[in-house]
């Protein structure tokens, strides 16, 4: 979207606001500081202001009609922060809403997230949904995709032609208590890279469908998960390659074994050139590795007493072009009885493969290493505390090219905050961090929270 | 010409009478929770039993904010939208699903050690091993958006 059209959209959804019935104003400013002494880089020093905005106004002129904005402002007041330069910004969310008050129905126009099947965008554009008779719903969007310059003006100017329109829909059915299913589909895009004159090598376009499903046929048994299927048109592959239509099956598998105990499943299957397809990024998620990535898992989470609760977990990954790692552990989490503090610990320990070739004079490395990790969290009237601890250790870090000789990594986060009003809050936090990359820094922020109306919800 | 536009009109019509009449009559799920929530992660059905959630046709416990459920709620997410509207404002699902960010969620929430941020510590020298582990877990965030700066190496 153009910055014109931008400042537009901006002005009418915030000028609309005034009409609300209902207001509730968000602002979350930033201030951070600190300096980088980067291996092989010169020392920056890095003190951006960050300004959060968050606008949800209901009733505007009509009881069923809300407006919902967010985005955020970005100055660098030292060195460049980010690729986009010392002053940037996003509208991440700006869309009018109305709800029909029955079955669940709902329109929206602006710029809005669609989350629905295989549809997982930020749209420009229109959505509509509702839920029909005899346990189906119905959900449709279309406009154009949100596209983000980032990338060099050749590969934008492709991404941004080949990403011109963007629409898809779901049907689902609820059958009874027992669960759902869902088919969806999604298109991004009208012209593939093949189709261009002349053919580009990278494909930015999309077709995919979509199952998913949710069934719980007894109280104590949940099962969802969804596959994803490439349907687009592709130019013959090479012969020897197999470039599988299915991009993606994803499932979880929860029973609850008592009051106290759940035991959940998992297991993901990626095939890697459908899975990246309308990559924006390309070079980092190429299609071209060919082969499969599975993931399988399991999880026991454990609930002694109400106050305690304990979560260990198992996931096993498979790449086919690299190897395969294991990774378990455990986490717990503790409510001190007067719920004035929370406290949580964790391990987990990779057993990974070894990276071979990466030069003719670099060895082979093992990606092994291992997580701690402890933190604390308390509220007292208008104060609060935190304080986050995590210590990794590599198990080939001198071995590793990447970590510059070292083994571990360390990293330290204290926090105070004070509450000065019901809707102002101050909070600073320090972070003292030692890694092998970006070496020892300390980072300083400040957050000043500001609210004004109700905030009926929030999700804190 | 008349005579096409009769027949697309009385299609119209007829479409959109049996779109009214196959439309749910049941009301819709409740825009707000009507009573303030006790911090934390909430468990659903210590209030509301094994009530279904109206129109969803599941029960309260699948919404559960479990550590499976709040690891992995993309589903729920994605099937009954109505239900985590009734307490989360927009703003919050974009704490970290942003197109384009400003800063690592874990950083903007700092003082939060116990929502499950991704990428606390100073995530690049871990993603160098995370992402040859799994880089589609990286894809799933970073596949067509808020890969900034992941384009400047990459």
């Amino acid at each position: 979207m153009k910055h014109r059209t931008h400042l537009v959209l901006l002005a009418s959804l915030v000028t609309g606001t005034a009409w609300g019935m209902d207001v509730n104003a968000t602002s979350t400013t930033f201030a951070q500081a600190w300096q980088q002494n980067r291996t092989g880089f010169s020392q920056s020093n890095y003190s951006p202001v960050t300004e959060y905005v968050a606008i949800d106004a209901t009733g505007l002129g009509n009881p069923a009609i809300s407006m919902h904005l967010y985005g955020w402002g970005l100055k660098d007041l030292g060195d460049p922060s980010s690729v986009y330069g010392k002053n940037t910004g996003d509208l991440t969310y700006g869309y009018l809403q109305y709800d029909f008050g029955r079955a669940n129905a709902q329109l929206k126009a602006g710029r809005f997230t669609v989350n629905q099947g295989v549809g997982n965008e930020l749209v420009d554009g229109v959505s509509a949904r509702t839920d029909l008779r005899w346990g189906f719903a119905v959900s449709a969007f279309g406009g154009a995709p949100v596209v983000y310059k980032n990338n060099g003006p050749n590969q934008q100017s492709n991404i941004a032609y080949q990403h011109d329109v963007i629409f898809g829909g779901r049907l689902a059915w609820r059958a009874g208590k027992y669960g759902e299913i869902g088919v969806s589909a999604l298109e991004d895009g009208s012209q593939p890279a093949y189709d261009l004159v002349p053919a580009q090598p990278v494909d930015y376009t999309r077709r995919q469908m979509g199952v998913d499903l949710r069934m719980m046929p007894v109280a104590w048994f949940d099962f969802s998960g969804r596959t994803v299927f490439d349907i687009a048109d592709h130019p013959q592959p090479a012969p020897g390659v197999d470039n599988s239509r299915i991009a993606e099956h994803d499932y979880k598998a929860t029973a609850r074994l008592s009051e106290q105990a759940s035991l959940t499943g998992t297991y993901v299957e990626r095939n890697l050139f459908a899975y990246y397809a309308g990559s924006t990024l390309p070079t980092l998620f190429n299609q071209n590795e060919q082969g499969m990535f599975k993931a399988t898992g399991a999880s026991l989470t454990w609930n002694p007493k109400a106050s305690l609760q304990v979560v260990a977990d198992l996931r096993r990954t498979e790449r086919a072009a690299y190897g395969d790692a294991t990774r378990f552990g455990a986490d717990l989490r503790w409510t001190f009885p007067d719920s004035h503090l929370l406290a949580g610990a964790g391990f987990h320990q990779v057993d990974a493969f070894s990276v071979v070739a990466v030069a003719p004079l670099v060895p082979a490395y093992s990606l092994s290493h291992n997580e701690l990790r402890a933190w604390v969290m308390a509220q007292r009237g208008t104060l609060s505390a935190s304080l986050d601890g995590i210590l990794l250790h590599y198990a080939d870090g001198p071995g590793n090219p990447e970590l510059n000789g070292k083994s571990s990594e360390s990293a330290l986060v204290g926090s105070l905050g004070y509450q000065a009003k019901e809707n102002l809050k101050v909070t600073g936090n320090l972070t003292l961090d030692d890694s092998p990359v970006n070496g020892r820094q300390v980072l300083g922020l400040v957050r000043v929270d500001y609210r004004f109306g109700s905030a009926a919800k929030g999700g804190k | 010409m008349f005579r096409k536009f009769a027949l697309l009109s009385v299609a119209l019509g007829l479409g959109l009478m049996v779109a009214c009449a196959v439309i749910s009559p049941e009301a819709s799920f409740a825009p707000t929770h009507p009573q303030a929530l006790d911090p934390g992660r909430p468990t659903c059905s210590d209030c509301h039993g094994t009530d279904q959630v109206k129109s969803t046709r599941k029960t309260f416990a699948s919404f559960n904010h479990t550590p499976e459920f709040v690891a992995d709620h993309k589903l729920p997410a994605n099937q009954d939208p109505a239900t985590c509207a009734a307490c989360h404002a927009p703003a919050f699902c974009a704490d970290c699903h942003g197109g384009k960010t400003a800063m690592l969620p874990s950083t903007k929430l700092g003082d939060r050690p116990d929502r499950m941020m991704p990428h606390r510590t100073d995530y690049l020298t871990l993603h160098q091993i995370d992402g040859k582990i799994d880089p589609t877990g990286c894809y799933e965030c970073h596949g067509r958006a808020n890969n900034d700066k992941c384009s400047a190496c990459h």
